[in-house]
């Protein structure tokens, strides 16, 4: 039966080229929204390494022009004051480099006989706790740090598994930006947020009075209030003697962040439904002018002993065949892109994206064709052959 | 060979009811080759449908090739139509995209026949209608009369004990008509199948062993 059905198939090539064309067309572009869907969903789903909840960011004054004795105690007073407060566990000073700051550092070299390309952190030994960030091997960075012979340096893993091979580099030796000692290493650290890649990412320690880290991360106690943001403010403000730092909710930053991704995701999803249902009525449609066309042929069908069951079976299996004929050349152009590396996408994402574009044009399909099918298999024969 | 008891085949809309047959009683023995004639809407094709249990009747029994045939379920219905019937129809309804042989060998397929003894027997049908040289054409590239020849081998393919050809020359000029009529007769009289043949044409009527007139749902004579 299925080389009967290939034969018809092939017999009417030129007016089922069109439905091929349809599907393949269909394929292509579920897959390439698919791929892009699938790895922005990956990325959502993967540790940001770091808490954003009850934590916030204050951007203090440029303080590189103060008198550096100046900055030690005013940072001293601020840092004390600060943990002095009800609803603050922890506090950090930072560089430049923090979460949803769009900031970027990155170093690249081959001073270890190889290169290496690293995005860059400046952060003081207070850090990971005011994050809540996951230290998977090692210990974060402690005062004493500064006093040691070599300076210390925490990578995260993604930067171990680049460069080492997923190995275990404590205590190691790491010639990158001078000699450094691993003392820790954490699991990730997406700062650029919740859409963005895990890519290599090493921490350099500087001291809490460093005039260049004049940010602040704030550990706040469990649903500490909006409101807060009054007491923290003035306190601030009476010792900087300043009014223009600014004080934001990280997890607020990460919201406004992830709008920007996910209001493109969503339109190029709403623009794959539409196509999906435009598919399937073009499909449908299809599918019912070729039934009502072969009245006759089904009649005859019936008359020599085909059963109503076998009708349907034949009018899904015919639009089957046409569809994994599609799907496979969709497959055919499509795996070319990871298997070249084109565009910048991993190859994973395209692997999933081309099994789920096959999933939904398959059950599209069959979806589509099981209502035509039925009611060509519900035909009177005699009623189809009068008719013809 | 095919009886039928007290038939009636009555359809009903919500307002029209229209009595196709009345009670029909006929007999037609194994071999034998009958003709129905009877003005348009008589009811002729309806009796053929009957017969070869693509229609079923409002009422009465029948009888096909010595099984009572009115309770078969679908599938008994659609088993027994493939192995005991084959089916001739003014239009031909050949498939166009399938190749003379392909439509040949279509009662075959149902039948879970291989491929080769498909072919072989399709071939054999095409010879005795005269066309095995046209195997590969499609039916675009036939004449009405090689039509007709493709449809007989079709419905002589699984060799059924009944033929029904509803109006076989209804679409044929005489010559061809009576090439059709000389291939119906030979399959009657070489192989002994029973031929229950609707037909408005006189003189093919009456090259057949038995006459049957319907009038407005009866029979007639």
């Amino acid at each position: 039966m299925i080389k009967h059905i290939f034969k018809l198939i092939w017999n009417k090539r030129r007016s089922n080229a069109l439905i091929l064309i349809e599907i393949f067309l269909a394929f292509l572009v579920l897959f390439a929204v698919l791929s892009y869907v699938i790895y922005n969903m990956r990325m959502l789903s993967a540790p940001l390494g770091f808490e954003t909840k009850d934590k916030w960011m204050v951007y203090l004054d440029d303080l590189s022009s103060k008198d550096s004795l100046e900055v030690l105690e005013m940072k001293n007073t601020l840092h004390r004051e600060l943990l002095n407060l009800d609803n603050i566990e922890s506090v950090s000073y930072t560089e430049n480099i923090n979460p949803y700051s769009g900031n970027q550092s990155r170093t690249g070299g081959d001073a270890m006989g190889f290169n290496i390309s690293s995005l860059l952190a400046f952060v003081d030994s207070d850090f990971a706790n005011a994050l809540d960030m996951n230290v998977v091997q090692g210990r974060w960075f402690q005062e004493e740090d500064l006093n040691s012979t070599y300076p210390s340096i925490i990578l995260n893993q993604a930067f171990i598994d680049e460069y080492f091979g997923g190995k275990n580099m404590i205590d190691s030796m790491l010639l990158f930006r001078g000699e450094h000692k691993v003392i820790g290493v954490v699991d990730a650290f997406r700062y650029l947020g919740e859409f963005s890649e895990n890519q290599p990412h090493a921490f350099y320690q500087v001291p809490r009075h460093s005039k260049e880290a004049n940010n602040l991360v704030l550990g706040m106690a469990p649903n500490t209030p909006a409101a807060y943001e009054e007491k923290v403010n003035n306190l601030i403000s009476d010792i900087t003697k300043s009014s223009s730092f600014i004080i934001k909710n990280i997890d607020q930053m990460k919201k406004s962040d992830s709008r920007d991704t996910w209001i493109p995701l969503i339109a190029l999803l709403s623009i794959c439904g539409f196509l999906c249902i435009n598919v399937a009525l073009g499909l449908f449609g299809v599918l019912w002018y070729n039934i009502n066309k072969r009245r006759g042929e089904i009649g005859l069908r019936r008359a020599v002993g085909a059963h109503s069951s076998d009708i349907s079976k034949q009018f899904i299996f015919e639009i089957l065949i046409l569809t994994f004929i599609a799907v496979f050349l969709g497959i055919f152009f499509a795996i070319q892109v990871p298997l070249l590396k084109i565009g910048p996408l991993e190859p994973i994402n395209m692997y999933y994206a081309i099994a789920i574009s096959t999933g939904i044009i398959l059950t599209l399909v069959t979806l589509c064709a099981l209502h035509p099918s039925w009611q060509a298999s519900k035909l009177h024969p005699a009623t189809a052959l009068h008719e013809d | 060979m095919i009886q039928l008891e007290n038939v009636s085949k009555v359809y009903r809309t919500k307002t029209i009811e229209t009595t196709a047959l009345n009670e029909i009683n006929l007999t037609i023995s194994e071999g034998e080759f009958v003709s129905i004639m009877g003005p348009s809407g008589c009811g002729k094709s309806t009796l053929l449908n009957v017969i070869g249990l693509l229609d079923e009747p409002t009422e009465g029994k029948i009888t096909v090739a010595g099984e009572s045939v009115q309770n078969y379920n679908s599938k008994a219905t659609s088993k027994f139509r493939n192995q005991k019937l084959g089916f001739i129809f003014q239009s031909f309804h050949l498939i166009p995209d399938l190749s003379v042989i392909d439509n040949v060998e279509l009662p075959l397929l149902y039948r879970n026949v291989s491929a080769k003894e498909r072919k072989e027997l399709s071939a054999a049908a095409l010879e005795s209608v005269g066309l095995k040289n046209r195997m590969d054409h499609f039916p675009s590239q036939l004449s009405g009369g090689q039509k007709q020849r493709v449809a007989i081998a079709r419905a002589i393919v699984g060799n059924p004990a009944i033929l029904l050809a509803d109006e076989p020359t209804g679409n044929l000029d005489s010559h061809m008509g009576n090439e059709v009529m000389d291939i119906l007769l030979k399959l009657n009289q070489e192989q002994n199948t029973t031929i229950v043949m609707v037909t408005h044409d006189e003189n093919m009527a009456k090259r057949t062993n038995r006459l049957l007139r319907l009038y407005d749902g009866s029979q007639v004579a």
